[in-house]
């Protein structure tokens, strides 16, 4: 097990190079971005060119790029991200202040997601050819190119609108101070929504990949050897084609994990989810550099665990695979 | 009674929009304790016949039979789930693909052990590893192999794994797929030096499919040759070996070097196997014989018994 610890380590110290490439390329290309900060901190439509000259020198953004790319790095190194121009706040207290409801969304509907996918397709192939695997294969395309958006704004109206079932927005009910297991309760009847529609989403991915891959793996020779040995069907399904055919779709939650945690942006903000998808579009759209770097920065650090999760999780689950 | 007796077998693969005729009339008689080693080209049907024994056949094959006897029983009728009861406590195989013979995410031992409590639920893990270590000591691999995976081993300790899995419930009879195909010659040696030796100390009866004849004339006792889905020979391998009848069985055994002869040529046979899905009318190895007949083109030969020996020629009945 040394073998896999020294593995662990090495893949650990990898991510600080990579993390830092990538904060490289973010900060030129946001800099490459047409559009100045300095005009939209000023508030007006058309400021004089000293007032841009005077807010410009105010936040550094008069020296070279290779000058504030050096002052970004020594500061970050540091564990200050900058301070965001619009907020006027630090950047690390604007994502610590909603990087866990994006987490507990994101997570949530993807571990769904996984669990929801691989059943149904596991069901669904049992009757290969039905109307069951056929619905269920339809649905499944429809599903997977529905926009995540259009989707929440259905469930809104139809939950939320007609049945009243659930909240429209939010996290929590603003206008009464819970605590403890009744908070969590609240936090939960919000969460309802947004993760439906995030887990519906990506059910398709994991529900079209499982579903191809074990009618793969049912044709194996294994399959064939167990068949002979007169185990049972349902036997050989259940502990030999299902442990097979799982291990595509462990790819493809790791790799859905680091995009879920970017692509849940549109449903936060449709359902006002107080995460970090709202705060980078603002970011983005008012050159808040500091804090859009910033959220970038977290979101590598947080892709690169996912991936490293995903390989821990594969090597335990497939025996060929061992890291030396 | 024959233990097994095969008649008039007929197996065929549904294809888009034709269907292969993979085996055709089929009929021998296996007595107990009897290695029959069965031999032909690739595609001659051996695999899906020995499949078509065990009844493992893929869903678009389908398999017809006027006889299909085993041990007394007629296994042409039976369900799914006397089928399931007589596989490996009665008949097991060994397959061709050692190396994907067993699932790839589970250890030896998991897979091994779900194979045992298949017919005999009751045995507890340590009676089953007791029971392994020793048929493992049987084909010389070390117990440790229990705890470790396919990918971990090579060909020849699966293939030996699967010789041994093969064993677990003490069957009558055992199908040798192609065992030592993939292998070198070396371990290809040994493999058949244990496979001659379990037959005899299980006393079992033994199917050995292969498309070498050295194999035959080194374990079995008797042959049948196949070709393109028939049988065309039938007999104790030092009969039909040594003094071949069917020109298709004498163009095989010539086209197998000989260790005693230093410089003989080789001969291959000219041509390839005819399209199965649309098989001549006549005798099937017409366009390939050169020893044929006018008569050949068109009419297919009767089956010649004689004595223990059966021969599928137009030649031979004249």
């Amino acid at each position: 097990m040394s073998g896999f610890v020294r593995f662990i380590t090495r893949r650990v110290i990898s991510i600080i190079p990579m993390v830092l490439l990538i904060v490289l390329i973010n900060f030129f290309i946001i800099h490459l971005a047409p559009g100045n900060p300095a005009q939209i901190i000023s508030g007006l439509e058309q400021p004089s060119q000293e007032v841009i000259k005077a807010l410009e020198h105010r936040y550094g953004l008069d020296k070279p790029l290779v000058v504030q790319l050096g002052i970004y790095f020594k500061n970050a190194l540091k564990g200050d991200l900058g301070y965001s121009y619009i907020y006027s706040e630090p950047v690390i207290t604007l994502i610590k202040e909603r990087i866990g409801a994006t987490l507990l969304l994101t997570l949530t509907s993807a571990v769904l997601a996984f669990i929801s996918g691989t059943l149904l397709a596991a069901w669904s192939s049992r009757y290969k050819k039905g109307i069951l695997d056929s619905i269920l294969s339809i649905l499944s395309y429809v599903l997977y190119a529905m926009p995540s958006f259009w989707l929440a704004l259905i469930l809104i109206l139809i939950f939320s609108s007609n049945l009243r079932w659930f909240p429209t927005a939010g996290m929590f009910n603003v206008r009464l101070s819970l605590h403890g297991f009744s908070r969590f309760g609240d936090i939960l009847y919000h969460l309802f929504l947004p993760v439906l529609t995030l887990t519906l989403i990506q059910i398709p991915v994991y529900f079209r990949v499982t579903r191809s891959s074990i009618f793969q793996v049912s044709r194996d020779e294994y399959i064939l050897t167990m068949t002979a040995a007169g185990l049972e069907r349902k036997k050989i399904f259940n502990k030999y084609v299902l442990k097979n055919a799982i291990l595509p779709s462990v790819t493809i939650f790791g790799l859905t994990l680091g995009y879920a945690i970017t692509g849940s942006a549109l449903v936060e903000i449709v359902f006002a989810w107080p995460g970090m998808g709202r705060l980078m579009l603002d970011a983005v759209f008012k050159r808040d550099y500091n804090l859009l770097l910033g959220i970038y920065f977290v979101l590598a650090v947080c892709i690169c665990i996912a991936i490293l999760l995903t390989d821990v999780f594969y090597a335990i689950l497939d025996p060929r695979i061992r890291y030396k | 009674m024959s233990f097994m007796r095969l008649k008039n077998v007929d197996i065929s693969y549904k294809l888009e929009n034709t269907s292969v005729r993979a085996v055709r009339s089929f009929s021998c008689d296996i007595e107990r304790g009897d290695i029959v080693g069965i031999v032909g080209e690739s595609g001659s049907g051996k695999s899906t016949l020995a499949l078509g024994i065990m009844r493992l056949l893929p869903p678009n094959a389908s398999l017809s039979a006027e006889t299909m006897l085993f041990d007394g029983r007629n296994i042409l009728s039976f369900n799914q789930d006397e089928l399931r009861k007589i596989r490996w406590k009665e008949i097991s195989v060994v397959f061709q693909k050692a190396m994907n013979a067993l699932s790839p995410v589970h250890k030896i031992f998991t897979q091994m052990y779900d194979v045992i409590i298949a017919h005999s639920p009751d045995t507890s893990k340590g009676k089953a590893y007791k029971m392994l270590t020793e048929l493992f000591s049987k084909v010389n691999l070390p117990s440790k192999v229990l705890n470790m995976y396919p990918h971990e081993l090579s060909g020849g300790m699966m293939q030996r794994v699967m010789i041994t899995m093969s064993l677990i419930h003490n069957p009558k009879m055992i199908i040798f797929d192609e065992v030592t195909t993939a292998l070198d010659v070396i371990t290809q040696g040994q493999l058949l030096d244990e496979i001659n030796r379990l037959v005899r100390e299980f006393g079992l009866t033994a199917i050995i499919i292969t498309h070498d004849i050295g194999v035959v004339n080194e374990v079995c006792n008797k042959v049948a040759v196949m070709y393109a889905g028939e049988l065309l020979e039938f007999g104790k391998v030092k009969d039909v070996i040594f003094s071949p009848m069917h020109p298709y069985t004498k163009a095989l055994v010539k086209s197998h070097p000989d260790l005693r002869i230093g410089n003989e040529l080789i001969k291959g046979i000219p041509g390839s196997l005819p399209d199965l899905t649309d098989p001549p009318g006549g005798c099937i190895f017409y366009p390939r014989c050169d020893v044929r007949l006018d008569l050949c083109k068109s009419v297919k030969p009767e089956v010649s018994v004689l004595g223990d020996r059966i021969v599928k020629c137009h030649r031979i009945q004249r």
